[in-house]
């Protein structure tokens, strides 16, 4: 009997001991990898310097199964106590859970946060409900491979015109001399919805453009007059110019990147996120040069583009709330946005250290090029993937057996889309 | 009902020890299909909650108003068809030539050369071929450029597309169908091929009456598995096409896939639902026929 007196004497020690630490570790799922893990790891440092005690730990799973768990523990209460990702795939959490915290009274609280603008909190938002605090912007900016601009004698391209010229000269001069015409002047993708509409994205905001397929107010945006030039060369890159691979049809993220990076595509899209990689040793070894994506007409302008937000959300189940709360405040502090910065590439305040960084995450950091935000359809129209998913669909079918004439193609996309978008909103 | 009880009870250490994986088996194997066929009955939006919205049929209607599931549907139909018949066929051939006296030496390479790539892990076996069939950088262009052959379009036509997956699945499972016949044959009765030979049979008449009615076990496993394998095409497809170009290559399974990627959970898991009764039904369709002949 004594002894097991001294068994539950000592099982309770070690649990009162056990008990405050664990009350006091914050969990965070993410998508983020160990750069991610790196990320936490340093904030945690930084914010036990405020709540001594108090540790952060962080899980990364790839994206699908992110979605997987997260939906499931938010909808059997084992939710943790916060999320991070990109906005998009936090509308999707809260269209299954509904129990995304509305984080404008923990946003309000925090003082110094003149640097987020308004397009930063419009995407934050969602059916009247701040869910995220938007922590990193997602800049996309326009790659050049230096050593090939050098060798087919040309400077980073400003207009389409010029880029349609060196992509010429980048499939046909064999600017990485090796003596194969195995060179293309683009590198893009077109597999999957996303992968086609997202570089479409790029073309039009890059050239300023607001929208590229659908307004707030639901009109369809792709026959008006900039917006179908743009979409026409667009898709005469893809076929009649043959600047791209013959194989693009069919390709995604990954095998873009492995067009990128095995050195066969001569202009692509850089994202704030790729450059550390991209500038390593072994891939481009720094050999590119990111700057604005091409202007389509002489009295636009070029822009960088913000293509997407990610943040931190709290399910309204989360375990510790309150403490989870003052963390998300905390991501928008000098110290954590500068280890984001330091080893994600991106953040959203602008008065963070980026002289460690090379010249290109220096281009990103330093957000001096016009910046131009990606209008964010899905936060306005729920069913924005199923209309993006039908005109992807349209656009390949154009690409696998393309016009002799675009123009009436687009006017019949545009029809298309439109009748598709009434039914989707009557739904 | 006394009766069954006292069987179970007479028999009560097999179904001890069979408990645990019969446990696991529906744990594991009948529960997510029938909580996949709950989800096809429920609101997109609310399928995941703990209390869904309850459609009845309205997300089947919906996809059997889709003209693209159906062409989907359509597309995997014609598809199986003609892998199942190549896939046999190879097989069978290749099952016959090792089988063969004349092929002594060689028999044990070519066995291993056909087993090899159902062992290879299926996605990076589809890396390779993708990167073979590229058109700017592939080997199978290099070579036919060597020859003076056009170039062959590969994954970037629909019709072309097809053909390449069935190339690659071809190299993937055939040498499965491949050791199913080779072990029917090896296990054949030959006094009865012996016995038509003393009656004069010929070599053809041997092979058709003789021998093939002995191969039927392996003719319908191989049917069967191959029909539920090709029905739900999926991988290949993920690695090589992701459905393109331009659709030519989506199958049910991966429209599915995709659908569920957009959050249409409802649709998707009918479209899974439907493909699952397709293949049960005709798997147990071609059981039922082959019983039967057996029977007679």
């Amino acid at each position: 009997m004594r002894f097991l007196k001294r068994i539950a004497a000592a099982a309770g020690i070690v649990m009162a001991g056990a008990l405050p630490s664990a009350a006091q570790t914050l969990t965070v799922w993410h998508d983020l990898g160990d750069n991610g893990l790196k990320w936490f790891e340093a904030m945690s440092a930084e914010f036990a310097k405020q709540r001594p005690g108090v540790t952060v730990k962080s899980l990364s799973y790839p994206t699908d199964q992110w979605f997987g768990r997260v939906i499931s523990a938010l909808n059997t209460d084992s939710a943790p106590d916060l999320i991070y990702n990109n906005y998009e795939r936090v509308i999707r959490i809260q269209d299954q859970t509904g129990k995304v915290s509305d984080l404008k009274p923990v946003l309000g609280k925090v003082t110094d946060k003149a640097f987020l603008t308004d397009d930063d909190l419009k995407v934050a938002t969602y059916k009247d409900r701040q869910i995220i605090i938007p922590i990193q912007r997602v800049q996309m900016g326009f790659g050049v491979r230096k050593s090939w601009l050098d060798k087919v004698g040309e400077t980073f391209p400003e207009t389409w015109e010029d880029a349609k010229r060196v992509a010429g000269k980048f499939r046909d001069n064999d600017p990485d001399g090796n003596g194969k015409a195995d060179t293309f002047g683009f590198a893009l993708e077109a597999a999957k919805p996303r992968d086609l509409i997202h570089i479409l994205d790029l073309f039009s905001f890059g050239t300023g453009l607001r929208h590229t397929l659908i307004d707030p107010a639901g009109n369809i945006t792709i026959d008006e007059p900039r917006h179908a030039a743009v979409l026409e060369e667009f898709l005469k890159t893809y076929t009649s110019y043959k600047f791209v691979a013959p194989d693009t049809i069919n390709h995604s993220f990954t095998e873009m990147y492995q067009v990128i990076e095995g050195g066969r595509g001569g202009m692509f899209r850089v994202g704030d996120w790729n450059v550390k990689k991209w500038d390593g040793e072994k891939v481009l070894n720094g050999d590119f040069v990111v700057g604005k994506w091409p202007k389509f007409a002489a009295d636009e302008t070029n822009y960088v583009v913000i293509g997407g937000m990610r943040g931190i959300a709290i399910p309204e189940n989360a375990p510790n709330k309150a403490l989870a709360q003052d963390f998300a405040q905390f991501m928008l502090s000098k110290a954590a946005q500068q280890a984001s910065l330091d080893n994600i590439g991106a953040a959203v305040r602008g008065d963070l250290d980026v002289a460690a960084l090379s010249p290109r995450s220096q281009y990103f950091a330093k957000a001096e090029a016009p910046l131009i935000a990606y209008d964010f359809p899905e936060a306005v129209h729920p069913f924005y993937p199923e209309l993006e998913a039908a005109f992807h669909k349209k656009l390949l079918s154009g690409i696998a057996k393309p016009p002799a004439d675009w123009k009436p193609f687009i006017a019949e996309t545009a029809r298309e889309m439109r009748e598709l978008a009434a039914k989707l909103k009557a739904k | 009902m006394t009766t069954t009880l006292e069987t179970v009870w007479h028999n009560r250490i097999f179904y001890l020890f069979v408990l645990p994986f019969a446990v696991l088996t529906i744990l594991f194997g009948v529960w997510p299909i029938v909580l996949s066929i709950m989800v096809s009955f429920t609101a997109s939006a609310t399928a995941l909650r703990p209390n869904p919205t309850y459609v009845g049929f309205a997300n089947y209607a919906a996809i059997f108003a889709d003209p693209a599931f159906l062409a989907s549907l359509l597309r995997t139909f014609l598809y199986t068809a003609v892998a199942v018949v190549v896939n046999i066929g190879f097989a069978f051939g290749m099952a016959v030539l090792i089988d063969s006296p004349l092929l002594r030496r060689g028999g044990l390479l070519l066995r291993l050369a056909l087993f090899l790539p159902v062992v290879t892990p299926d996605v990076a076996g589809y890396v390779v071929w993708r990167w073979l069939y590229d058109r700017s950088f592939g080997a199978i262009n290099a070579l036919f450029d060597t020859v003076g052959l056009p170039a062959f379009a590969g994954l970037t036509t629909g019709p072309t597309a097809m053909i390449s997956l069935l190339i690659a699945e071809l190299w993937h499972h055939a040498g499965f169908y491949m050791l199913i016949f080779h072990a029917n044959l090896a296990i054949r009765d030959r006094a009865l091929e012996e016995a038509a030979h003393v009656d004069g049979a010929t070599a053809w008449q041997r092979w058709r009456y003789v021998i093939l009615p002995q191969l039927k076990p392996a003719f319908i496993i191989n049917t069967v598995y191959a029909l539920i394998q090709f029905l739900k095409t999926f991988t290949v497809v993920v690695v090589m096409t992701k459905g393109g170009p331009n659709e030519a290559t989506n199958f049910v399974s991966y429209y599915a896939y995709q659908l569920f990627d957009q959050g249409r959970y409802g649709e998707a898991t009918a479209m899974a639902s439907v493909l699952f009764l397709i293949v049960i039904g005709v798997s147990l369709t071609i059981y039922r026929l082959g019983d039967r002949e057996a029977a007679r």
